[in-house]
């Protein structure tokens, strides 16, 4: 199915099955959106979408690395019909916004292309009906691997890429007042959108792409091109004296806050963005749009206020090449962080030109899950 | 041409069509957390793909193709040994919290990461302290970063962070409220308070006694008159 007919498909189902649009909140939408979806399933099939909302196992269970290494669980669209991946799709669009929807697709495409440039063999699977991860305390460790213990199966094999191995499930019910969770992921993805009622909290979400720039339908495609041409975009807008803050002087090899390290609040390092100028701060409030603007508008414009208003206690690091060729990405780490805000971008160094393999990592340390006091 | 391990790993790796873990290097992260009079520290370890060969039989000492508790701590303990950790200049001693090591199977694939935790207690000191950690495990091949985490007692400040390009060394600068503002201290003695008093009282103790042995002569030198205070 080509992408144009898929998005028709889903924006069909959602202008049919979510009703007067106009009248209802992000919240409701995405509720009807979950609702849709799992009318769709068989009973078996959504006991293996839905965990218990205090399921700390699942809620962890998210990791950059392909399913093969660190198994998922949930559903993934390998198991879905037709029909059913649509309204799985239509479930995370509604959760999104426009730009942040369409990212996720091209992390997705991209993880579809290094399938066929790289084939799917076992090649660090762990064999076809490997053990399936577990889903109580005998889950992940801490790091976000996946357990080995537990009775749903991954379904992934020793399957590495792909955009049917991306998995999605929902931690508690559905609903506009209790909280619950849906998380959407696979190799390079790890969206965990806490609904809490009109609050949809994105943190931590991972994104990442491998190959980050790619040719598909004849159209250049890079899922975190604006995240590496905003931020170097910065970076020259500094003034010298900026930029001895800004680059750090050592070398900066992976995220620091990646999987498994919740909740933790590293100290900032870099150029404070009080003594950026105006258009700067612009500047800066911009790149952190890349991440916060993934999902809907309203729960963004939430956040963005929210970091707009701390944007002076922000810091920004930047390590690496302060180069790059145009229409290429940064080959360079950076870290955005406030009160309420980490962001990473950290190319990988994998026997390859990092610039083509990038994690990204958005956090909110104070809230990670939802998970501050005033957020029920 | 003769090819080191090292190089011959890489080869051998690089020769596959995509990677999706680390490769040729030993990424080696540590997340310090400061008290006043402790250092905790977590350690992460990830060997890559490529390197894992070079590693193993340092883990597996006994090379049953399993990883005991027993090799786990010989092993965390091994890592400890290349840290040189020290407040002020003066060396610290850590201590093994915890290790978790993964599978051998796991670690061959590029996705096991080995857990290790230390702290070390710190003795008193000025206001202005300078932590310092110095990482050699496996220099050769490690991809090291170190980092602080805000410390959560209000009294404490971070101050500085320094490093070496590779982050090897890092130079941890803070600040602790109800230290003494100098550097001057006698925190060499001990870094319990109590005997601190007792030096006081000693000093005290001495004070009066010599101003009474310097008053006596006087009291000789008036003759009869006696010595009286008013």
């Amino acid at each position: 199915m080509s992408r144009i007919q898929h998005t028709v498909r889903i924006s069909i189902l959602m202008a049919l099955s979510l009703g007067p649009v106009a009248a209802q909140t992000a919240t409701s939408r995405i509720v009807s959106a979950a609702n849709s979806f799992l009318s769709t399933l068989d009973d078996k099939q959504r006991q293996s979408v839905l965990f218990a909302y205090d399921d700390e196992a699942q809620r962890k269970r998210w990791s950059n690395l392909p399913i093969s290494i660190v198994p998922r669980a949930g559903l993934s669209m390998k198991e879905l019909s037709p029909a059913q991946q649509t309204a799985a799709m239509a479930l995370v669009s509604s959760a999104l916004s426009p730009r942040g929807f369409e990212k996720v697709q091209q992390i997705m495409d991209g993880d579809e292309m290094l399938k066929s440039n790289a084939g799917n063999g076992p090649q660090n699977g762990r064999g076809g009906g490997g053990p399936p991860p577990g889903k109580g305390p005998d889950g992940p460790p801490p790091g976000g691997r996946g357990g080995r213990g537990g009775n749903r199966g991954p379904g992934g094999g020793g399957l590495m890429f792909g955009k049917d191995l991306y998995y999605l499930s929902i931690l508690g019910t559905p609903s506009e007042k209790s909280p619950w969770l849906l998380q959407f992921g696979g190799h390079h993805l790890a969206l965990n959108i806490t609904i809490i009622g009109e609050r949809d909290i994105l943190t931590p979400t991972l994104t990442g792409a491998q190959p980050a720039l790619y040719t598909l339908n004849g159209k250049t495609v890079r899922p975190l091109g604006p995240e590496s041409d905003k931020a170097i975009a910065l970076l020259n807008a500094l003034d010298e004296n900026q930029k001895k803050q800004a680059i750090l002087s050592f070398r900066l090899a992976d995220l620091v806050l990646g999987p498994g390290q919740d909740g933790k609040t590293i100290q900032p390092e870099g150029l404070k963005a009080s003594s950026m100028n105006e258009k700067q701060r612009a500047m800066l409030l911009d790149v952190i749009a890349e991440w916060s603007g993934i999902v809907n508008e309203s729960a963004a414009a939430a956040r963005m206020a929210q970091l707009k208003a701390e944007i002076n206690e922000t810091w920004f690091a930047w390590s690496g090449p302060v180069t790059v060729a145009p229409g290429s990405n940064i080959a360079a780490y950076y870290r955005v962080q406030g009160p309420h805000l980490v962001i990473e971008y950290a190319p990988q160094q994998m026997g390859g030109d990092p610039s083509l393999h990038v994690h990204t990592m958005y956090r909110d340390p104070t809230n990670d899950y939802g998970r501050a006091p005033n957020a029920k | 041409m003769r090819l080191t391990p090292l190089a011959a790993a890489i080869l051998l790796f690089a020769g596959m069509p995509a990677h999706a873990h680390r490769l040729d290097e030993y990424l080696q992260g540590t997340l310090l957390s400061i008290e006043k009079n402790r250092v905790d520290a977590q350690m992460t370890l990830v060997p890559g793909v490529a390197v894992f060969a070079m590693l193993i039989a340092d883990i597996d000492t006994d090379g049953n193709g399993a990883i005991s508790e027993s090799e786990a701590r010989l092993y965390a303990g091994q890592v400890l040994r290349d840290l040189s950790l020290s407040i002020d200049g003066r060396r610290l001693m850590p201590h093994l919290v915890s290790v978790q090591v993964p599978g051998i199977e796991e670690m061959r694939e590029g996705r096991g990461e080995i857990r290790i935790e230390f702290a070390a207690d710190l003795p008193a000191g000025g206001a202005t302290r300078k932590l310092t950690l110095e990482n050699h495990h496996q220099s050769r091949i490690a991809a090291y970063q170190v980092n602080c985490l805000v410390p959560r007692d209000p009294d404490m400040r971070v101050n500085a962070q320094n490093r070496n390009y590779s982050q090897s060394l890092y130079e941890l600068e803070f600040t602790q409220a109800g230290a003494r503002a100098d550097s001057w201290s006698l925190s060499w003695f001990s870094a319990s308070p109590e005997p601190l008093g007792l030096v006081a009282l000693l000093l005290v103790a001495r004070f009066v006694f010599v101003w009474r042995r310097r008053a006596r002569p006087l009291k000789l030198r008036d003759g009869n008159a006696p010595f009286k205070m008013v």
